[in-house]
C-alpha cells in the first residue's frame, strides 16, 4: 500500500486549523462561548488527529515499502543557479521522521483534547488553538523536511510558537508587578537565539563543504570525502573533513543546548512553565524540546565520522563525547536542582531537562535508537505528568474557589499559588483518576519495572556500561536523583493529609481532561514493549534483528534511517554498538536505584513538612543549594547584559550608524535619488519629452513652410502642373536616349 | 514652290503658340483670357498633329485633331458654364479672387 502521496496533507491539515482559528475562529464566539469553544477546539483537534492518521498512513506505506525512504516533493523554495543553491521543500518520509510525526501528532492530539477542557473559559480560547495548530505545523515541518534548511524553518517556527505560548497570558503581572510571563517568553526566545546562531553557522559550513543542504546527499558525500581523505578548501586555507565536521557538530551541539535545554542554555525551560499547562506538556516536554535530540540522531553520520576519525575539538575532546558529557552532566545537575523546587511544574521542568540530558547523552554515545526510544517513552510519560499536574492545579483552583465561596471575603488570600506543592497533600482521595495516572507516569519516570521509562532508560544505561563508564556513573546518580524527586513530589502532592483548605476541597477535573490522561497512562505502561531487548545471547543469535519479531521492534525500524549502522557493517565507521541482550546487572542496578530513591524520599518526606509554612527537610543540606545555583544569575547578570550590549552595538553603530545612515542613506538612497533624478529630469524631460515635442514642433515647422506653397491661386497650381509635365518630359526624353 | 516651308517651321510655330498659351495661363488674371490661352495650347498641339500627319503622309494625326476639337468644344461648354456660375457668385472674372484653396 503506497500512500506517500498523502504526505502534503500532514502539513496542510494543521495549517488549515491554524488559519481557521486565526482568521475566523473568533466569529464563532459571537453567538455563544459554548459554540465557539466547540468549533475552535474540536476543529483544531480534529486537524491534528487527521495529521496523525496521515502519519499512520505513511507508517504503513513504509512498512510495505520495505522501510525504504521516500521523498515527496512539494515545491522549489530557493533556486539560485549562479551559486548552485537549490532548496527544494520536500517531505522526507523515512522511519526516523515518521517516528517523530507519530509522536508529535499522536501525543499532540491527546494534548489538544485535554486543552479543550483546560482552556475552558479562557477569553483567548481561539488564539490558543491557533498557536497550538501552528506549533504542530512547524514541528511537522521540522521533522519532515528533507534538508537542514527546512528543518531550520521548523526549528525557528516552533521557537516562535514556544515564545507565543509561554507568554500566552502576557498581560498577567506577578506579585511584584513584573510581567513574568512575557519575560519568560522573551527569555526563551533570547536563549534560543544563541543556539540558532550555532545551527546557522553549521549550515553555512555544510553548504560550503558539500554544496547542498539536503540530508541524504550530505551524508553520502561526507562518507565519500571521508574515505577519500579529501580536504575542504577555505580560500587560502585547507581543512580535513573531520576538522570541518568537528566544527559543524560542535555548532549543532550549541543549537541542541538551546532547543533541548542542555547546559549551559537550559535556563529558559524552567521559566517556560509560565505558559498554560498543555503548552508545557506538548512543547516543553513531549515534542519541541526533543528537536535537538532529533537533530543529533538525524546527523548521526556526521558525528560518527568525527568519532571514527578521532578529530578533537580544540585538541581536548571529540564532539560526540562532548555531546555525551553535556547530556550526562545536564541530566545530573537538573535532577539535583529538582530536589529544591516547590512548584509542581518546576519539578517537572527540571525533570524534563534531566531526561533530555539522558537522550542527548545517549545520542552522544552513539546509542541513537536508545535516544529515540527514550524520546518516545518520555513523550508519553512526561506529557502524562504535565497534564496530570495541570489536572492537579485545576483541582486546587476549584478547591480554592470553593473555599472562597464559602467564606465570602473572609480571609481573602491573594497569595494563593495553585502550583505550590507545599499547600497540597492528600489529593489521592480527592482526585482519584488523576492520582492513578500520575502514579503510573511518575513511576515510569523513576524507572520502575515494567513501565516504559524503565526499558528506555535501561537501554541508555546498558550502552553506557558497555562503552562509557564515566557516563554510566553520572547517569546512575541522575537516575537516583530522578527517583528521589519523583518520590518527594508524589508524597507532597498526593499522600498524607491536606496542608491547605484548597487541597482539602480539591475536585477531580472533567472527563475531557482525564480521558487523554488515561490513554497516555496506557501508552506509558505499554510503551516499553516497543524495544524490548533479547533476554539471552542465544535468542539474540536466533532472531538477530528480525524485522517482524517482537524484540527490538524500534531498533529494527529505526536502523533504516540511521546510516551509521550500515556504515558500521561496511566497516567505514566505528560507532559503538548498543548491546541487544538484556543485562540483569544494569537492570538490577537501575531498579535498585529507583527503589532506593523512592525509599529515601519516603524516609525524608514521610511526615515532613507538616504544614505549608514548614521549611523543607532538605533546606539546610548542601544538596538544596543546587536549586539556587548561580546559573540563572549568571544568565541574568552575564549573558543578558552581554547580549544586550552586543545587540546595542549591532543596533546603533552597526545597524543605525553604518547600515542605516551610511549604506542605506548614503549609498543606496542617495544613489537611488540621483539616479532617479537623472532619469526624471534628463532622460524623461529632456530625452523622451524632447523627442516627442521635437517631433511635434518639427512637423509644425515643416507644415508652416509647406502651407506657403498653397497660395490658392489657380496659376500656382497651373505652374505646378506645367513644371511637372516639363520634368516628366525631360525625364522620358533623357530615358529614351 | 513646294516644300519651302519645312516641318521645322511648323514645330517652331507650334512651340511659340504653346508658349504664348502657357504664359497666358500663368500670367493673365482674367479668367476668360485664361480660357482662351488654354485653347491656344490645344490648337498648338493640333497644328503639330496636322503638320506631322502631312509630313509623314498618314492620316492618324488628322483624325486625332477632330477628336481634340470635339473634346475642346465640350470642354468650352463646361468651362464657360463654370465661368458664368463663378461670375454670378463672385461678380468678378479675376482668377485671383478665387483662392479658397489657400493654405
Amino acid at each position: 500500500m503506497n500512500l506517500f502521496a498523502l504526505a502534503p496533507l500532514l502539513l496542510l491539515l494543521p495549517a488549515a486549523g491554524f488559519l481557521f482559528n486565526a482568521l475566523i475562529g473568533g466569529r464563532f464566539f459571537e453567538s455563544s462561548r459554548k459554540t465557539g469553544e466547540r468549533w475552535s477546539g474540536w476543529l483544531a483537534t480534529s486537524m491534528v488527529i487527521g495529521a496523525f492518521l496521515v502519519a499512520v498512513a505513511l507508517f504503513v506505506s513504509l512498512l510495505t515499502n520495505d522501510f525504504h525512504l521516500e521523498i515527496v516533493p512539494l515545491m522549489t523554495w530557493i533556486d539560485i543557479p549562479s551559486a548552485g543553491f537549490l532548496v527544494d521543500w520536500a517531505i522526507q518520509v523515512d522511519t526516523l521522521s515518521v517516528t517523530m510525526m507519530l509522536v508529535v501528532t499522536g501525543v499532540g492530539a491527546l494534548i489538544h483534547i485535554y486543552a479543550i477542557g483546560y482552556m475552558h473559559g479562557d477569553p483567548d480560547f481561539n488564539r490558543f488553538f491557533a498557536y497550538f495548530n501552528l506549533f504542530i505545523l512547524f514541528m511537522l515541518v521540522l521533522v519532515s523536511g528533507n534538508s537542514y534548511l527546512m528543518m531550520f524553518v521548523g526549528w525557528e517556527g516552533v521557537g516562535l510558537c514556544s515564545y507565543l505560548l509561554i507568554s500566552f497570558w502576557w498581560d498577567r503581572l506577578d506579585k511584584n508587578g513584573v510581567p513574568a510571563n512575557a519575560n519568560a517568553g522573551r527569555k526563551a526566545m533570547v536563549v534560543n537565539r544563541i543556539g540558532d546562531f550555532g545551527v546557522i553557522l553549521a549550515m553555512i559550513l555544510l553548504f560550503w563543504t558539500f554544496g547542498t543542504l539536503n540530508y541524504e546527499p550530505i551524508f553520502t558525500h561526507a562518507v565519500e570525502f571521508f574515505e577519500a581523505n579529501r580536504m575542504v578548501e577555505f580560500g587560502a586555507f585547507q581543512a580535513s573533513l573531520p576538522t570541518v565536521l568537528t566544527a559543524v557538530t560542535a555548532l549543532f551541539l550549541l543549537g541542541v543546548a538551546g532547543k533541548s535545554a542542555q547546559i549551559p542554555l537550559y535556563v529558559w525551560l524552567p521559566d517556560a512553565m509560565a505558559g498554560p499547562t498543555p503548552v508545557s506538556a506538548l512543547i516543553h516536554a513531549a515534542t519541541m524540546v526533543t528537536a535537538g535530540v532529533y537533530l543529533l540522531v538525524r546527523s548521526n553520520v556526521l558525528y560518527e565520522i568525527v568519532r571514527t576519525s578521532g578529530a578533537q575539538l580544540l585538541g581536548l575532546i571529540s564532539t560526540p563525547d562532548l555531546v555525551a558529557y553535556v547530556g550526562a552532566f545536564t541530566a545530573l545537575l537538573a535532577g539535583l536542582i529538582a530536589f529544591s523546587q516547590n512548584d509542581i511544574k518546576k519539578v517537572l521542568a527540571y525533570s524534563t531537562i534531566s531526561q533530555l540530558g539522558f537522550m542527548v547523552a545517549a545520542a552522544g554515545m552513539g546509542a541513537y535508537v536508545a535516544a529515540m526510544f527514550h524520546l518516545i517513552t518520555h513523550a508519553f510519560f512526561k506529557a502524562l505528568l504535565f497534564m496530570g499536574s495541570g489536572s492537579v492545579i485545576h483541582g486546587m483552583e476549584h478547591g480554592y474557589h470553593h473555599v472562597m465561596h464559602g467564606h465570602e471575603g473572609d480571609h481573602h488570600d491573594d497569595d494563593f499559588d495553585p502550583q505550590d506543592m507545599r499547600t497540597m497533600g492528600g489529593l489521592r482521595n480527592r482526585m482519584r483518576t488523576t492520582y492513578i495516572v500520575y502514579m503510573v507516569g511518575a513511576l515510569a519516570l523513576a524507572g520502575v519495572f515494567p513501565l516504559a521509562g524503565f526499558w528506555s532508560k535501561d537501554e541508555i544505561l546498558l550502552h553506557a556500561q558497555t562503552h562509557e563508564l564515566p557516563i554510566l556513573i553520572l547517569l546512575a546518580i541522575a537516575a537516583f536523583a530522578t527517583a528521589f524527586y519523583v518520590g518527594r513530589q508524589l508524597l507532597m502532592v498526593f499522600f498524607r493529609e491536606p496542608r491547605s483548605e484548597a487541597a482539602a476541597h480539591a475536585e477531580e477535573s472533567p472527563a475531557l481532561m482525564t480521558r487523554p490522561l488515561i490513554v497516555l497512562a496506557v501508552l506509558t505502561v505499554l510503551g516499553g514493549f516497543l524495544n524490548i531487548p533479547y533476554f539471552t545471547a542465544a535468542a539474540a543469535e536466533r532472531f538477530h534483528l528480525h524485522p517482524h519479531s517482537i524484540w527490538l521492534m524500534l531498533e529494527a525500524w529505526e536502523e533504516h534511517s540511521i546510516h551509521s549502522f550500515e556504515l558500521l557493517e561496511e566497516s567505514v565507521l566505528g560507532l559503538p554498538k548498543t548491546p541487544v541482550v538484556f543485562s540483569p546487572v544494569v537492570a538490577g542496578m537501575s531498579m535498585f536505584l529507583a527503589l532506593l530513591g523512592l525509599g529515601v524520599a519516603w524516609l525524608i518526606y514521610r511526615n515532613k513538612p507538616e504544614t505549608a509554612e514548614d521549611p523543607d527537610p532538605l533546606q539546610r543540606t548542601p544538596i538544596w543549594w543546587f536549586g539556587v545555583l548561580p546559573l540563572n544569575t549568571l544568565y541574568m547578570k552575564g549573558l543578558v547584559p552581554t547580549f544586550n550590549r552586543f545587540a546595542e552595538w549591532l543596533a546603533f553603530p552597526v545597524e543605525w550608524g553604518f547600515w542605516h545612515d551610511f549604506v542605506h542613506e548614503r549609498l543606496i538612497r542617495d544613489s537611488f535619488v540621483t539616479a532617479s533624478e537623472f532619469t526624471a529630469n534628463v532622460i524623461d524631460q529632456q530625452g523622451v519629452d524632447g523627442l516627442v515635442n521635437g517631433t511635434a514642433s518639427l512637423t509644425k515647422r515643416i507644415a508652416g513652410g509647406l502651407r506657403l506653397t498653397e497660395t490658392g491661386y489657380a496659376r500656382t497650381y497651373a505652374l505646378g502642373v506645367f513644371l511637372g509635365t516639363v520634368a516628366l518630359l525631360v525625364y522620358f526624353l533623357m530615358a529614351a536616349n | 514652290m513646294p516644300n519651302t516651308v519645312t516641318i521645322d517651321w511648323y514645330i517652331a510655330l507650334s512651340a511659340i503658340l504653346f508658349t504664348i498659351g502657357a504664359l497666358g495661363v500663368l500670367l493673365r488674371r482674367n479668367i476668360l483670357i485664361l480660357f482662351m490661352s488654354v485653347e491656344l495650347m490645344l490648337n498648338s498641339a493640333n497644328l503639330l498633329f496636322v503638320a506631322f500627319a502631312r509630313y509623314r503622309g498618314v492620316l492618324d494625326g488628322q483624325v486625332l485633331v477632330f477628336f481634340v476639337i470635339t473634346v475642346a468644344a465640350a470642354e468650352v461648354a463646361v468651362g464657360l458654364a463654370l465661368i458664368v456660375a463663378i461670375f454670378r457668385t463672385k461678380h468678378s472674372t479675376n482668377i485671383d479672387d478665387i483662392n479658397l484653396l489657400k493654405g
